[in-house]
């Protein structure tokens, strides 16, 4: 990687060598052309941006500070959304439901997908395909369908109903078990690891094959070698994957919002941060609400972010450290 | 490899942004044709309303005669199910772009007629354009509110109590007209003994039967701009129901929500459930028991409470074609080709035309239509109350906390505060 870095730099023309004096007008114009040309093309691109990101942002972020039903004009209130939802025991609830997802799924997920990036990385017949196949369900991922699957599997006398009562755990479906429900939001994303999978393949890749010769030769066993060579020289790519699946935890809704039948239920069991968000927003018609609730799962984002970029000062190595 | 990755991210952000873009703008011009006319004098009005794919195949077959008859209007339709109906008709209504027609209930006709959505249709009556005679049992009244006509019923239903025939039998119980809520207690609790069954599905979480009960007791749920009732009544209420989840009379609600869409009666995991009487032709199609509906227990033996309860037909207050919307609204509800092919879908047919018109042949539909004959002759109908607005928050609201209760996620005293707050809150908004 870092190799690829380097030739990037090394090709790139030097900063702005055509700029002298007397550089003649029909060159600056053409300049401009370009220039304009360039913008026309991004339009579609900075329209969308202003009008469907920027826009909304900006109205969400007064919104939160107002009272808004979406039908009459929205009443300034201050901070009353933001300590109203601290005062509220089902914010708490999706705040709680939403950590215990975090915490338990993200970890999960990339332990499974490290493990199995592990057995990929060496070459073995078949090992296009397995890639693949460990790779589709994340493809596949985002879809609403595959709520609905999984739905099915995890209802009452479904396939994993049955496996267990075959195996002598009767529980009934997990899909409307309050106790179990969110359990089966944390196996959906978890089969989902192909993303960070293929992250971790690419990484595997750059461990220098030297390293763990020299090891082997001082007499390091598997687990020495992965403990002390492929964690620390990989620990970059697990910093991103660390990052962006925590980011990713943090924002579940899809599959929470179709196996729970569009109620964030049974008994508020799955009842996820953004799915009371929806329901305040579009089901009630909070929108003042719904916004102050919006900004606060972006702080809580941004802070858990800037803890781990914090933290990887004492974790994270990166092999060019002496550039 | 961050700096390599991050190029590519940003470049296929922008090519989803462009998209998005693209499709934004797309998505404006197409707004723009809504309800528009054309040249040649058509007009073109939009009906939404919930339900399931039957419902759709009925109601396009009706909309073809609608335009055969008035080959000038041109009906655009459009349907969800009952969630996602409301939640995409609010934000439509919200743009100031709702449908033209659609399908209402009671819980959302202050709601709407609050925030100006709501077509009072009393101006077309008197133009001629809607007729709104021949109604059974004075059903019309039901649309009306705070002297504005905002919907007009296009069947009427009401509470009932289904039960499984077999086990009732089994257990040597009978149903009767005017029995008492403990004799229905006494009753599930021997089925529950004798035939190891469930007597009842969850009675405790439906609001319109807890109306029905409060009725009987001189309350009601609703009042026309809160609650009709204390905290103590639902904290007995819920105690009781409570209680008897515990001690198997009544279906365990894990059980319950593991079973939806498919109904705990259904699957034989409850003898009996209270729901609209026509709603009872899906346990016929789901269970294998044999299905028949009873009358709802009362507390002096005589008042059940009931009233009946009606889907209706609304308008847009700002729509571009009032007269057309009230043409269509008055064929939808009084042309008999229509009664014949609705069937009781939407409930009983609500004018006498379409009513004479459908004569059921399958027992389900023979068996709501007597059912709704033998209240109305036992003189127990009584008037709905209009919900106040943001009664559908306060229905969902009561359903989930049940829920909570029920499981013992939450003790009975807390979700009795929980929803009076949560309710006191969504009737203020």
């Amino acid at each position: 990687m870092g190799t690829a870095v380097t030739t990037l730099i090394k090709d790139s023309p030097p900063d702005a060598p055509e700029r002298r004096p007397g550089r003649p007008i029909a060159v600056k114009r053409r300049g401009r052309r370009e220039n304009l040309a360039g913008y026309l093309f991004m339009s579609p691109w900075i329209a969308g941006f202003l009008l469907l990101t920027a826009g909304p942002m900006a109205a969400s972020l007064y919104f939160a500070f107002t009272d808004y039903n979406l039908f009459d004009s929205p009443k300034w209130i201050g901070f009353d959304n933001f300590t109203r939802m601290l005062d509220d025991p089902r914010w708490q609830k999706s705040v709680e439901v939403t950590a215990k997802y975090v915490v338990i799924g993200t970890p999960l997920k990339l332990l499974l997908a490290l493990g199995v990036a592990l057995l990929l990385a060496q070459s073995r017949r078949g090992q296009a395909f397995y890639r693949a196949a460990f790779y589709a369900p994340s493809l596949i991922g985002a879809s609403v369908s595959i709520g609905f699957v999984w739905r099915a599997l995890f209802s009452d006398d479904a396939a994993v109903d049955r496996t267990q009562s075959f195996l002598g755990f009767d529980v009934g479906g997990w899909v409307g078990n309050p106790d179990w429900v969110l359990y089966s939001l944390v196996a959906l994303t978890v089969w989902q690891f192909g993303a960070p999978m293929v992250i971790f393949l690419a990484g595997l890749k750059q461990v220098p094959k030297e390293l763990y010769e020299a090891a082997e030769v001082d007499g390091a066993g598997p687990f020495k070698r992965f403990w002390s060579i492929t964690l620390p020289m990989i620990s970059p790519v697990l910093f991103f994957n660390v990052l962006l699946e925590t980011i990713h935890s943090f924002q579940i809704f899809g599959s929470a919002y179709v196996v729970s039948n569009a109620t964030c239920g049974p008994a508020d069991s799955t009842l996820v941060y953004t799915c009371y968000l929806y329901q305040k927003g579009f089901k009630e018609a909070q929108m003042g609400f719904a916004s102050a609730m919006a900004w606060m799962l972006l702080l809580a984002v941004a802070l858990v972010t800037v803890v781990l970029f914090w933290s990887q000062k004492r974790w994270v190595h990166y092999e060019e450290a002496s550039r | 490899m961050g700096i390599n990755g991050s190029v590519e991210r940003r470049t296929v952000l922008k090519v989803a942004g462009a998209s998005l873009a693209t499709a934004g703008l797309a998505a404006t011009t197409g707004c723009g044709g809504g309800s528009g006319g054309s040249g040649d004098g058509t007009v073109e009005i939009r009906f939404a309303w919930w339900g399931a794919e039957e419902r759709a195949k009925r109601i396009n077959q009706s909309i073809k005669l609608f335009e055969k008859k008035y080959p000038k209007i041109k009906v655009k339709t459009d349907f969800q199910d009952y969630v996602a109906f409301w939640e995409k008709f609010q934000t439509q209504a919200a743009g100031g772009n709702p449908p033209d027609v659609f399908q209402n209930a009671v819980a959302f006709l202050r709601k709407y007629d609050k925030r100006s959505v709501l077509l009072d249709l009393k101006s077309q009556v008197d133009a001629g354009n809607l007729d709104l005679k021949n109604f059974r049992a004075g059903v019309e009244k039901v649309g009306e509110v705070d002297g504005k006509l905002l919907g007009v019923p296009v069947g009427s239903n009401t509470m009932s109590l289904v039960i499984d025939e077999k086990v009732f039998k089994a257990a040597g119980v009978t149903a009767e007209q005017g029995w008492t809520w403990d004799q229905y207690f006494a009753a599930l609790k021997k089925i529950h003994d004798t035939q190891k069954v469930a007597g009842d599905t969850g009675y405790f979480g439906i609001m319109y039967l807890y109306d029905l009960y409060l009725r009987q007791n001189g309350k009601a749920f609703f009042t026309e701009d809160g609650l009709g009732f204390e905290e103590s009544d639902l904290t007995e209420w819920w105690q009781d129901g409570y209680n008897r989840v515990k001690a198997g009379i009544v279906t365990d609600p894990k059980k319950v929500e593991q079973l939806k869409p498919k109904s705990a009666l259904a699957s034989g995991d409850g003898a009996s459930e209270f729901t609209w009487d026509n709603f009872t032709v899906r346990y016929a199609t789901e269970g294998d028991s044999s299905y028949g509906l009873a009358p709802i227990p009362t507390t002096d033996g005589k008042e059940t409470g009931q009233y009946l309860g009606s889907l209706m037909l609304s308008g847009f207050a700002r729509t571009k074609h009032p007269k057309e919307v009230a043409q269509f609204i008055s064929f939808m509800v009084h042309d008999p080709e229509v009664g014949k092919i609705m069937g009781y879908d939407r409930g009983l047919l609500s004018t006498t035309e379409q009513f004479d018109a459908y004569k059921p042949t399958d027992a389900p539909n023979q068996a709501i239509a007597k059912y709704e004959a033998d209240v109305a002759e036992a003189g127990l109908l009584g008037t709905i109350t209009p919900h106040p607005a943001g009664a559908d928050t306060v229905e969902a609201a009561f359903l989930r906390v049940a829920s909570d209760m029920s499981t013992g996620k939450t003790k009975v005293s807390d979700a009795v505060k929980q929803f009076f707050s949560e309710a006191k809150t969504a009737l203020a908004t």
